[in-house]
């Protein structure tokens, strides 16, 4: 018997490439440090997910909402710090999500 | 022994009675002449019997009138009419007699005319006993007296029936339109026997019964128009008509018979109303379920309730028939949400203040909130599921935010005082568009979201075609309603979808792919059942090669595959057939492993597709036994049927495992396989858990707090779990929720309890 496939309606979820282990990959996701919701939800002030809300990612290895870091590091306490390990922020440009 | 001065009155009492009726003729031939006219009145005042001819004289009126003159003059009339009185008394017998023969005449035919024709004789016999009209009224008043009074002591009771019927025999037919002749000598003779005034309520009720049935027969289930004009037309041309004759028989003009009937023709024209409500009242519920067609019926209700107050009677009927019809196990959930808008529509028909409304929805919806699928009922006619075709929500209607009852506002110079019979709890500004009032039979609209974010889910993922328009709309009406916050997620599933047939496009001219999947953001769609399948074979190929071909084109994202979801189109090729069905990843999947080798047994299937539970697996193998292309030869042991086998579908070797699953022997099912034959649908794998799974599940990470708490402090009550609980963040639950999980976790024997306190089971 031959089985040919001849269309597959599938679903799947999209997750954010954070460079986590992939066998961590069925835990729940990962927070946002800043704002404590996860990396595939999206930052307080906006409302659509994914590419609208894209992720920043930093040398220091430390990811969050690309828009909650942007406001963080406007306000003049942070001292161009990550929150995390107040190392300066400096944003690991390969892996900014590419802005379209 | 007489005094001289008794002797002299004596005399002279008599002088004078003589001279008065000797007047002063000479010698006694006053006297004579008196007693000849004293003889000549009597005579002709003496009760005759009618029946026999030989009595019957004529008399010269003049004489007799002459004589009653002298008889006057004298002033012995008073005595002429004890003697008068007297005589009918005596003769009274005459009258007796044939009242008798009458009435045993009709009580064996049963026939009114009999009646009618007793009360003409009665009348000759009155007639012929009456004095002449010239003694005066007070004469005539004593003996009409009389007479009746003997009448009626002597007429028996079959007399009142046989009356009654004499005077439906009257009234014009209900079903011919002919007038019948209403004979208005007869009620002359009612009216000269005094059987008028005795028998008014008697003759009204006849009336009463007429109306009555014509209202019945002619009503009853008419409910498209309104009936109520056609009811008065009737009335005045029918009714009114009959009346002239017993209610405005000393009319001259029309203005008096106008007048005379005023009374009467208003108490019929209320009993027609209330009987018209009686009968509507009874009918209402149907009239109801016929909404809109029965609108006619709808505004004759409301019309004669403003004449009739039967208000209570309504409520009470409406809410007696619901009970009984509607809010029992029986009904399905829809239908009572059909029947309750519809019953919405009707009463603010009927009373648009909505008291009514309010006293009989309140059984309605207090029933609704305790039905599980209520919301889940309402969501689905929100977003005009197709399955009934007929949504609650009328098209037509103009979409409003919902509307959130508001106090009273005092300066609104419109304002009016709640109806007299409004309740306690009564408001006059409820929300007043259906949907409003179906969301607020739950307390808050938080649920209804929830549930419509799960409805979504499932239809999205259903869609095939892509084409999702029809959900996008219904969103838009959806966020006028429900406002734009609460439905943000639905918005973020939506775009998901297009973002999928975009992704798609875009892999699809990389690289073609049978494979179209729907890429989900997993925090806005509900909690999907999460499943460990592994597709084999060429569909993990598949599935590996869309995941690069994505990660491709999106580098900073990955694709997580929800196996178990989605539909699989598939063409088997066997030795002497094709096979061509639509089914789920899970059956796609055995199929494949089966083309690997042609017998597995179950045991042996199970690893190679991850792990699923037995009755999924053979619940996914009953879909190709059902299509003829496994057989299962014996117990657990499949067989691929590379030849067809005895095709016809009653040959399908039944599973034998008892307890196993059930499915294959659902004959239900099975002929619902049947009859879709190659492509069996996959409805009954919800892909969304509904809400009291995610609840069951969310309940699940307070276990881990439950489970902390006992350990440090030993025992605790039930308050004291909540209290500590509600520390937790976002900890929304009640005590009763609490206790019924604390119940199930008590099942699972992880903690028992004592005198209501709790501890950990080990």
């Amino acid at each position: 018997m031959k089985v040919t496939v001849k269309h597959w309606h599938a679903v799947a979820t999209w997750r954010w490439d954070t460079g986590t282990d992939q066998q961590t990959i069925d835990e729940e996701g990962d927070v946002c440090g800043i704002c404590r919701v996860p990396y595939e939800g999206c930052c307080p002030s906006c409302k659509m997910p994914g590419d609208d809300c894209p992720l920043i990612w930093g040398e220091c290895s430390h990811v969050f909402h690309m828009h909650c870091l942007l406001k963080w590091i406007g306000t003049a306490a942070s001292k161009q710090q990550c929150p995390m390990d107040r190392r300066t922020w400096v944003t690991a440009e390969r892996k900014v999500a590419p802005t379209r | 022994m007489a005094t001289t001065a008794l002797r002299a009155q004596v005399a002279a009492k008599w002088q004078e009675s003589f001279n008065r009726m000797n007047k002063g003729g000479s010698g006694i031939s006053g006297l004579m002449t008196f007693s000849r006219a004293w003889e000549v009145a009597t005579e002709f005042l003496r009760p005759k019997d009618i029946s026999d001819p030989a009595s019957l004289r004529q008399y010269n009126l003049v004489d007799i009138k002459n004589a009653f003159a002298a008889v006057n003059q004298a002033r012995r009339l008073p005595v002429m009419l004890e003697v008068y009185m007297d005589d009918i008394r005596k003769h009274q017998y005459l009258i007796t007699r044939e009242v008798t023969t009458y009435m045993s005449h009709y009580e064996q035919l049963m026939d009114p005319e009999i009646i009618a024709k007793l009360v003409l004789r009665l009348v000759e016999w009155y007639d012929a006993w009456a004095p002449i009209p010239e003694l005066g009224h007070t004469i005539r008043d004593a003996y009409t007296l009389t007479f009746q009074t003997h009448l009626f002591s002597i007429l028996p009771p079959s007399f009142a029936r046989g009356f009654k019927a004499l005077c439906a025999s009257t009234l014009p037919s209900v079903s011919t339109d002919s007038v019948v002749d209403a004979r208005p000598h007869m009620w002359a003779a009612f009216e000269t026997l005094g059987l008028f005034d005795r028998y008014e309520a008697l003759i009204a009720s006849v009336v009463y019964q007429h109306i009555e049935s014509h209202v019945v027969k002619t009503c009853a289930g008419q409910w498209a128009e309104p009936v109520l004009p056609n009811l008065r037309d009737w009335m005045s041309k029918k009714v009114v008509k009959w009346m002239f004759s017993p209610y405005a028989r000393g009319a001259k003009t029309m203005e008096d018979a106008a007048l005379m009937l005023q009374g009467p023709g208003q108490r019929f024209d209320f009993h027609m109303s209330k009987t018209l409500c009686d009968l509507r009242t009874r009918e209402i519920f149907s009239i109801i379920i016929d909404y809109p067609d029965s609108m006619g019926a709808l505004q004759d209700l409301k019309e004669c309730l403003q004449r009739v107050d039967q208000r209570a009677e309504l409520v009470r009927t409406l809410r007696r028939a619901n009970e009984m019809r509607l809010l029992h196990p029986g009904a399905d959930t829809k239908d009572i949400l059909t029947q309750y808008v519809s019953t919405i529509r009707c009463l603010r028909v009927i009373d648009p203040p909505g008291v009514l409304l309010f006293k009989v929805a309140d059984p309605i919806r207090r029933y609704l909130r305790e039905r599980p699928d209520t919301i889940r009922s309402i969501v689905a006619s929100l977003v005009g599921d197709g399955e009934s075709g007929d949504s609650l929500v009328d098209e037509n209607e103009p979409i409003h935010p919902l509307q959130q009852p508001e106090t009273e506002d005092y300066t609104d110079p419109n304002w009016e005082p709640e109806p007299i019979d409004a309740g306690p709890d009564f408001r006059a500004n409820k929300p007043s568009d259906v949907i409003s009032t179906l969301v607020s039979i739950y307390d808050s609209k938080d649920l209804f979201v929830k549930e419509l974010q799960v409805l979504l889910a499932q239809r999205l993922l259903a869609v095939k075609d892509g084409n999702f328009e029809k959900e996008r709309r219904n969103i838009e009406i959806l966020k006028i309603r429900f406002g734009e916050a609460a439905l943000q997620v639905c918005e973020v599933m939506l775009r998901d979808m297009t973002d999928s047939k975009r992704i798609d496009q875009h892999v699809q001219s990389q690289h073609a792919s049978i494979m179209h999947p729907t890429i989900i953001s997993r925090h806005f769609w509900p909690t999907l059942e999460s499943s460990s399948i592994v597709m084999p074979g060429q569909f993990e190929k598949l599935q590996a090669q869309y995941a690069k071909e994505f990660s491709t084109f999106k580098p900073d994202k990955k694709l997580r595959w929800l196996p178990h979801l989605g539909t699989v189109h598939l063409e088997l090729q066997l030795e002497d057939r094709k096979v061509v069905a639509d089914v789920a990843p899970l059956e796609a999947a055995f199929i494949e492993l089966f083309s690997e080798k042609n017998v597995w047994s179950l045991d042996n299937l199970i690893p190679r597709v991850g792990s699923v539970d037995r009755s999924s697996a053979l619940k996914a193998l009953a879909t190709w036994l059902d299509l003829g292309v496994l057989k299962e030869d014996t117990e657990n042991s499949f067989r691929l049927l590379e030849v067809a086998e005895d095709p016809t579908p009653g040959a399908r070797p039944a599973i034998s495992r008892p307890g196993a699953t059930n499915f294959t022997k659902n004959p239900y099912l099975a002929a619902h396989r049947a009859c879709a034959g190659i492509a069996p649908v996959t409805d009954d794998l919800p892909p969304a858990s509904s809400i009291h799974q995610q609840q069951a599940e969310q309940m699940r990470v307070y276990w881990k707090f439950i489970e902390g708490m006992l350990t440090n402090l030993g025992s605790l009550s039930l308050d004291r779990i909540q209290a500590m609980l509600k520390l937790a963040p976002g900890y929304d639950r009640t005590i009763d929720q609490l206790a019924s999980f604390m119940e199930a976790a008590r099942r699972e024997e992880l903690v028992m309890t004592k005198d209501e306190m709790w501890r950990l089971n080990r």
